[in-house]
């Protein structure tokens, strides 16, 4: 497939690796040097120097025959104009990133009238994300799948867990949970019932949700007074403008501390019952007047990783329940794992999910990038035909690195082993590791058989839950 | 200043008023009254002398902050002298404070009277009385601006300096289609109110005076002791529908019909703070008279709820004699009189939108006590009210308690006992009319001395063009190059 993607920052950059990786034709304008010459130096891709919003240098791009345009430069107004320009050109989708909140209640608007089919929000969705984390029972990463039947739940190991230092055959698991994955120094191993769990590792449990949720609460990662009362957030940006409207949609105590005192004006005036604060949220003395102690979650969303992660960790010793934090570089990812944080969102890896889902398409129902964006869980509903189907998995030779978690079938969760056979009925829920996509679409023989990708696009707005966005 | 341009103004004013005499002349002549002359000399001098100065040719036309307050303050005291001159030229006043305080009541839309038999005047003045009081309500300034569009830039100045409310805003692209649709709207309830009264049997004179003095929240009326007069349940139930209608923003109506919907009308915090005030009071009053005045609950039902909303809608009749009330019900009418109509309505008082952000602003201070460091939006109807116009709610409360206390004290001085002097300048400040104890619904301003009268014709032009535009002019920056 070829695409065109405009803006080469953050999220155009984990972009390019996820489409390179998968082998799609990539091209990328960019308005700066430096990242044009670390595009070329590092992908192969056609990267040009110059103004995404210029119909001559899309013309030039050949963009009529591009099969979609992603619009991710850091405005919006560029984005959009960028993508109806293309869209006039004859490139078949486009996708635009628009993140201004005064623009959120015309998404809709622009979608229908100015043929955008997919407008995505990152810091709406971050919201979202950090939402769906809190009203989760669990206080680290969970993520449903299957209609909620199946739960991929992370589990992190302290040192006094009675599984530590045991070979992953000696733990006593529920009979449909499986260890899908451990994360140890960065690194993703797929486990065999061979290899051993250390302190400080990071397990990821798939299964039958509530037999994932008992063995999680043994554990310790799970709150059974699930309900979240008081929430308080520091830094006041985007996504804590969003987060803190829906919490107070839901009636939920929103606290913002913010160092600009003007965006704490707009803050307060955006909001209506949360209390915005101004002032510093490492400032030890104002978390406790502000009782720390006795808030359910704790979200630190400031603009710097470091201070994010610094505070979560303060407040977690100060007494906050559950602590969230915005982690966007992914070099940090090895320290969130240790740090005993419950967990860590990125909204680069959020969006780039997102527009992964799109592209795919298909029959892929929803798709989670877990541990960095380095391993993915999906849901799929394979085709007839496909080599995955009609077959023992034994005899398929399904990679290392690559599981079938669970087969979802007449409303039944099945935890297959290697004589269970998929039907093209069934919902499939896939562990993969990110090296291991290309071969894991073989099996399922997805986006190979020139599916137009407009129809891809709609079947992924339909199951997924982009098109709220 | 720009003089030349505010006495081109106020000559197309006094133009807008001699036409506007023409209707008193009319009832002259259909009831063949003498005081016919009163009315043609005035608008003889009302008319040359507005023709003379409607000649003058400014140089420039701009409007500005400055010709803005000097039209409106030096308008209303023409318009009130001018005004008061049928009252003089009949004889029905002899004395020229006197009939400046009636003409400033009538305009003002205040209500308070220096005639105690007013059922001894011709109709011709009756009407004209009355007749003040519809022109006032609105704004005497909106009419003329209604009626003369060609009138100079800056216009909105004249609104903004007229219409009561701390926040002005245009209905239309033009000020002068603003104060016309204001107008026709006006219009239009008034022709309302017209139908009801009449279909239900009142004399059509005593319909429209009533209907002027209800719809203008005036509360002059033709008879003696006011609506009760009448006796009649049907007659208050309509006039306190009007006078409540009269006390809400006017610009609301006029969105509501523009979209065919009165969803705008019951999503505004104002009307629903200002019905909610309406609902408590007449419940905790209604009670508090059942029993030391009324026999029955239904009668103290009746009488509770048109006396509250006489008073708040600064209207100022009466059904019967509040001042013989129990202490508790004549208090809470006189909280009432601070309070007053919504912003933008054609009542007086200190507007409930004031009241509604003094208690957002203390909630707020008191927010900020506990968490220090909390920054907190004021919203009205979802939109954030600026600092600024914050700041100039709280300056307008002050300024109003302490010319509302100097007015008590300089009344003091003239052998009032006190619930008499406080209740007159509550009700002469906030555009009521009748007060308590010596100046209660069944009594008149009549014996009060000539000093006292100015004092009170003062208040109620500060009231009615609230506080600001008037008192800029005591200032002397106002008058410096």
């Amino acid at each position: 497939m070829k695409v065109i993607i405009i803006g080469a920052g953050k999220v155009g950059y984990q972009l390019v690796e996820s489409l390179v990786n998968e082998n799609h034709d990539v091209t990328v304008v960019d308005n700066n040097q430096n990242v044009i010459d670390k595009l070329n130096d590092n992908f192969d891709v056609l990267a040009m120097k110059g103004n995404g919003v210029s119909s001559r240098l899309l013309e030039k791009l050949d963009c009529s025959s591009a099969d979609l345009l992603i619009a991710v430069t850091n405005s919006d107004e560029a984005n959009i104009v960028s993508c109806i320009t293309a869209k006039r050109l004859g490139t078949n989708s486009v996708i635009a990133r628009v993140r201004n909140p005064e623009y959120v209640a015309e998404l809709d608007f622009m979608q229908k009238n100015l043929d955008i089919e997919c407008i995505i929000n990152p810091e709406y969705a971050t919201a979202q994300e950090i939402l769906r984390l809190l009203l989760n029972s669990h206080t680290s990463y969970a993520v449903d799948l299957a209609k909620g039947r199946v739960r991929i739940s992370e589990v992190p190991i302290n040192a006094t867990a009675n599984l530590s230092n045991k070979q992953i055959k000696d733990i006593d698991l529920p009979e449909s949970v499986i260890i899908t994955a451990i994360a140890r120094n960065g690194n993703v191993i797929i486990p065999n019932g061979f290899d051993y769990i250390y302190p400080q590792d990071t397990i990821y449990i798939m299964g039958e949700r509530a037999a994932v949720d008992a063995f999680a609460r043994s554990m310790g990662v799970l709150i059974d007074n699930s309900k979240v009362r008081n929430v308080l957030i520091i830094g006041g940006g985007k996504t804590a403008f969003y987060l803190a409207r829906k919490l107070e949609q839901l009636g939920i105590n929103v606290k913002i501390i913010e160092e600009n005192l003007h965006r704490c004006r707009e803050l307060a005036e955006g909001l209506d019952n949360t209390l915005v604060l101004h002032g510093d949220g490492t400032d030890i003395a104002l978390l406790k007047a502000e009782n720390i102690d006795e808030m359910d979650a704790f979200v630190s969303l400031t603009g710097y990783d470091e201070e994010n992660l610094l505070v979560s960790m303060l407040a977690k010793q100060l007494g906050a329940k559950k602590v969230i934090a915005k982690v966007s570089r992914s070099s940090y990812d090895s320290v969130v794992e240790t740090i005993g944080l419950d967990s860590a969102v990125s909204p680069k890896l959020i969006t780039a999910r997102d527009i992964l889902r799109i592209i795919r398409g298909g029959k892929i129902l929803s798709m989670s990038l877990l541990i960095g964006g380095r391993a993915e869980v999906f849901e799929i509903i394979p085709q007839e035909g496909t080599p995955i189907v009609n077959k023992p998995l034994k005899d398929i030779g399904i990679p290392k690195g690559v599981i079938i978690g669970a087969i979802f079938r007449n409303e039944q969760i099945i935890i297959p082993n290697g004589d269970s056979v998929i039907k093209s009925t069934d919902r499939v829920i896939v562990f993969t590791l990110e090296s291991l996509i290309e071969k894991v679409k073989k099996l399922f023989n997805t986006n190979g058989g020139g599916v137009p990708i407009n129809e891809l696009i709609n079947s992924a707005k339909n199951s997924g839950d982009i098109a709220s966005l | 200043m720009n003089s030349l341009i505010v006495l081109k103004t106020l000559g197309i004013l006094l133009l807008c008023e001699s036409v506007a005499m023409l209707p008193s002349v009319a009832v002259a002549i259909i009831y063949k009254e003498t005081a016919i002359s009163a009315f043609i000399i005035t608008i003889l001098i009302a008319a040359v002398v507005g023709f003379l100065l409607y000649l003058i040719k400014p140089k420039e036309k701009m409007i500005r902050y400055k010709e803005g307050f000097a039209i409106v303050s030096f308008g209303w005291i023409i318009a009130s002298i001018i005004g008061a001159l049928p009252f003089l030229f009949s004889g029905a006043l002899a004395s020229p404070v006197d009939a400046f305080f009636e003409t400033v009541s009538g305009f003002t839309t205040t209500g308070a009277t220096v005639i105690p038999n007013v059922e001894g005047l011709p109709n011709c003045l009756l009407f004209w009385r009355s007749f003040t009081h519809w022109l006032g309500g609105m704004g005497i300034l909106v009419l003329t601006l209604a009626l003369s569009p060609a009138l100079g830039i800056g216009t909105f100045q004249i609104l903004k300096a007229e219409s009561p409310g701390p926040i002005s805003s245009k209905l239309s692209t033009k000020v002068s289609d603003t104060a016309k649709i204001l107008y026709i709207t006006y219009l239009a309830i008034t022709v309302l109110m017209i139908l009801f009264l009449w279909l239900g049997g009142m004399p059509l004179f005593d319909t429209l005076c009533h209907t002027f003095g209800a719809l203008g929240t005036g509360g002059f009326s033709i008879k003696n002791s006011s609506i009760g007069a009448y006796n009649n349940v049907y007659f208050e139930v309509v006039i306190t529908t009007f006078m409540i209608l009269s006390g809400v923003n006017f610009s609301l109506y006029y969105l509501a019909f523009k979209k065919r919907s009165l969803k705008e009308l019951w999503q505004d915090t104002e009307l629903k703070v200002y019905l909610g005030i309406i609902a408590a009071y007449i419940l905790v009053i209604a009670f508090n008279i059942y029993g030391p005045n009324f026999n029955s609950f239904a009668q103290s039902l009746r009488h509770a709820s048109f006396q509250v909303g006489s008073i708040i809608t600064t209207t100022g009749y009466a059904t019967t004699d509040f001042d013989l009330w129990p202490d508790l019900s004549r208090t809470l009418l006189l909280t009432l009189m601070f309070i007053g109509a919504c912003a933008g309505s054609t009542g007086g008082g200190m507007k409930v939108i004031r009241i509604h952000l003094i208690f957002k602003y203390i909630q707020r201070e008191i927010g900020t006590l506990i968490h220090p460091r909390a920054i907190k939006a004021v919203k009205v109807n979802d939109e954030t009210i600026p600092e600024t116009v914050l700041s100039g709610v709280m300056a307008f409360s002050l300024l109003y308690f302490l010319i509302f206390i100097v007015a008590t004290l300089l009344l003091l001085t003239q052998n009032l006992d006190m619930i008499s002097a406080v209740s007159a300048a509550a009700c002469t400040l906030g555009n009521i009319g009748p007060g308590l104890s010596a100046f209660g619904p069944t009594k008149t301003f009549a014996p009060l001395s000539d000093f006292g009268k100015n004092i009170l014709s003062i208040c109620m032009l500060f009231g009615r063009l609230e506080l600001y535009t008037m008192i800029s002019l005591v200032f002397p920056s106002f008058w410096r190059k």
